[in-house]
């Protein structure tokens, strides 16, 4: 049972939230901003949070925009597809066709550097300095995690000329964000366009995205209510345990611990132990 | 209804177990358990640091079976694999950088926490084991018992760079009052740049990593409580060990370089289960069995790729050759120029072949268990052919 004082300071939450969402509508025309939406329950409130704001301001709900990363749940899928329906949302799927193409759709393929674009190869190339002729295909290795996800949000942002991107980023996620704010200028390089990140739902804890959930009927994935705490990539997601992810013990277990961690992470303790 | 707990602690030598030979009191809980415990006395890594030993380890495979790789290669199947896909929960916690998600590790756990997300600090540069302890907790208090669970635990609190507790420190050596700063910086500048110079600060620096094995006995001993309250020591097997051990000066260096001589290669290997009475097996094991030992306890066919056998139920071991290998490498970065070591243990002898020195050494391990006393040139020819057949199985 959630008491009155709890709901109210959901309230409140949700309120500095939709500020955010306005100020947002105030800096930048309607057609420059979009939502980026997974399916989890972070962005799935973000979406939820402007789409009130929307209906209150009487203005359109901007474009949003997700990633197929071509190793996601059905589950994910299916929340996508009738959210979209529902919310009449104007939702664009977006991913790296050519990477998906060259693996035959098959995770774990390798696939031939040569055997893609010339932008393609220019990430792997130039940008991540990566020097074999093949890799893996799989959506959260280094490689995978850039060109399926990375590449397709830039490539999003530049097509539409989009100068505000709504993430449904939250400070109790990982220490790394503990620094964000709720607008946060990305700078365009020769790969990422200039474009800013608008993060309404920063102030969230995992427990208050449960609650909020619950209280206001917002729509999740079935997948949380069979013990997973975060969604990323299918075949690297773990459950946690088997009771509903609301219901588990959030101090003691991290919510990412159940998805593939990142190079850089490895590294910096390698070196910390002077390995590097 | 079983389960199987496997611990592991990294770096921890043999013989700071009393019932490995120690005679200081660092390890009262294990200790403690002696009752129903099997000792595997002569029990040996695969490998002398991380990324050469845990594939013996958690996959049964040894660390050059495909050429030297920086991550754990995709034909390797770790033994959470077999068991998960026979309905066995399977759930680690852990926070060494090379057995992470970024690694390959995580194949096959249902949870698997590997700590990177979280912050830590230069001093420990992992999360220390009261918070592993912690973690399991949680984990428990939510789990949901219905099926048999494998659970893998490791502490990396006994790894340089040997920030000691005082209450620790001061039973081993009461006239060492260094800070932590002080102790960081004995890291910082004896051990990364294996300075062996002065024999003082290796003698201090030897009694800092016994205060750490002293300090994961402890989260051992709370560990077992964590068990105890989730009625876990009653059907499960526990499994105790680690991947190698640390050097201090016996052969000539600092921590755990690229060598296989007994204080990097022997280490603890002791199975709890309150159905166990007090065993001593002496005959010579490889933790490379572990692996298929664990399918065995299970019930669980093991995986194809294993190299290892299982040594279960305990009873009858017959003596078998044990092998390993790793890089030659000294000091903590790898090169590419490092070349190869391997060993072999066959009927009481550990032989070692350097590649780059192209270095046949021999050690008599029954007389002389430290490998201090080179017998190389009494090496015949069968033991040369043992190793090299090893070496050459991959060609």
């Amino acid at each position: 049972m959630v008491t009155k004082e709890r709901k109210k300071e959901l309230e409140e939450k949700i309120a500095k939230s939709k500020e955010i969402a306005r100020e947002a509508f105030s800096k930048f025309n309607h057609d420059e901003l979009a939502i980026t939406w997974t399916g989890g329950k972070d962005s799935t409130l973000t979406l939820w949070i402007i789409k009130n704001v929307c209906e209150e301001d009487i203005i359109k709900i901007p474009k949003v925009m997700t990633i197929d990363e071509g190793d996601a749940f059905s589950e994910i899928h299916q929340i996508l597809k009738e959210y979209e329906k529902k919310w009449n949302l104007d939702l664009e799927w977006c991913s790296n066709k050519d990477v998906i193409d060259a693996a035959g759709g098959v995770l774990g393929a390798d696939v031939t550097v040569a055997d893609l674009t010339e932008a393609n190869q220019k990430e792997i190339g130039e940008r991540l300095g990566y020097p074999g002729d093949k890799f893996p295909f799989e959506a959260e290795s280094w490689i995978g995690n850039h060109l399926m996800k990375t590449v397709v949000f830039n490539d999003f942002v530049k097509r539409n000329n989009i100068k505000g991107m709504f993430m449904g980023i939250r400070w109790d996620e990982q220490p790394a964000r503990k620094k964000d704010d709720y607008f946060m200028l990305r700078e365009g390089d020769g790969y990422t366009p200039e474009h800013t990140r608008i993060q309404p739902i920063l102030h969230f804890t995992e427990r208050d995205i449960w609650d909020t959930t619950h209280i206001f009927g917002i729509p999740y994935c079935s997948l949380y209510k069979n013990g997973y705490r975060s969604l990323g990539a299918a075949t690297t997601s773990f459950k946690m345990s088997d009771i509903p992810a609301w219901e588990q013990d959030f101090d003691s277990t991290a919510e990412r611990a159940g998805r593939r961690q990142d190079k850089e992470e490895a590294m910096e303790r390698l070196r910390k132990l002077g390995y590097m | 209804m079983k389960n199987v707990i496997l611990i592991t602690i990294d770096t921890l030598r043999a013989d700071m177990l009393r019932s490995y030979g120690s005679k200081a009191n660092l390890t009262p809980h294990i200790d403690s358990l002696k009752d129903n415990i099997v000792i595997f006395k002569n029990s040996h890594a695969t490998g002398p640091y991380t990324q050469a030993s845990f594939q013996g380890i958690l996959a049964s495979e040894y660390y050059l079976e495909y050429g030297k790789e920086k991550k754990l290669n995709k034909n390797k199947i770790l033994i959470s694999e077999p068991l998960k896909s026979q309905g066995i929960h399977t759930v680690g916690f852990h926070s060494n950088a090379q057995l992470s998600y970024f690694f390959g590790y995580n194949k096959g756990w249902e949870v698997f926490y590997d700590s990177m997300k979280d912050d830590v600090s230069d001093m420990y540069p992992f999360i220390r084991g009261a918070e592993i302890n912690n973690k399991v907790k949680g984990f428990l208090t939510n789990f949901n018992f219905s099926k048999p669970l494998f659970l893998w635990v490791h502490y990396m609190d006994v790894h340089e760079p040997y920030i000691a507790e005082g209450k620790y420190l001061s039973k081993i050596d009461p006239n060492i009052k260094l800070s932590k700063e002080e102790m960081f910086s004995l890291f910082k500048n004896t051990i990364l740049p294996r300075d062996i110079s002065d024999k003082d600060k290796v003698g201090t620096l030897r009694s800092l990593y016994m205060a750490k094995v002293a300090e994961t006995d402890r989260y051992l001993k709370e560990l077992f409580d964590i068990f105890g309250s989730h009625n876990l020591l009653d059907n499960s097997t526990i499994i105790i060990t680690s991947d190698h051990g640390d050097e201090f000066l016996e052969h000539g260096g600092l921590s755990h370089d690229g060598k296989m001589y007994a204080e990097l290669i022997n280490v603890p290997f002791l199975v709890y289960d309150k159905s166990f009475s007090h065993t001593t097996i002496d005959t010579p094991v490889s933790l490379i069995d572990i692996p298929p030992t664990i399918c065995s306890i299970f019930g669980v066919q093991p995986a194809p790729s294993f190299k290892g056998k299982s040594l279960y139920p305990f009873n009858s071991i017959a003596s078998y050759v044990l092998y390993g290998e790793a890089m030659g490498k000294i000091g903590h970065k790898e090169k590419d120029t490092d070349r190869p070591i391997y060993y072999i243990v066959k009927d009481g002898i550990k032989v070692i072949y350097r590649e780059d020195g192209s270095n046949w050494q021999a050690y008599d391990i029954e007389v002389d268990p430290a490998d201090t006393k080179d017998i190389s040139a009494k090496l015949t020819e069968d033991k040369k052919d043992k190793l090299n057949s090893f070496i050459g199985r991959k060609k």
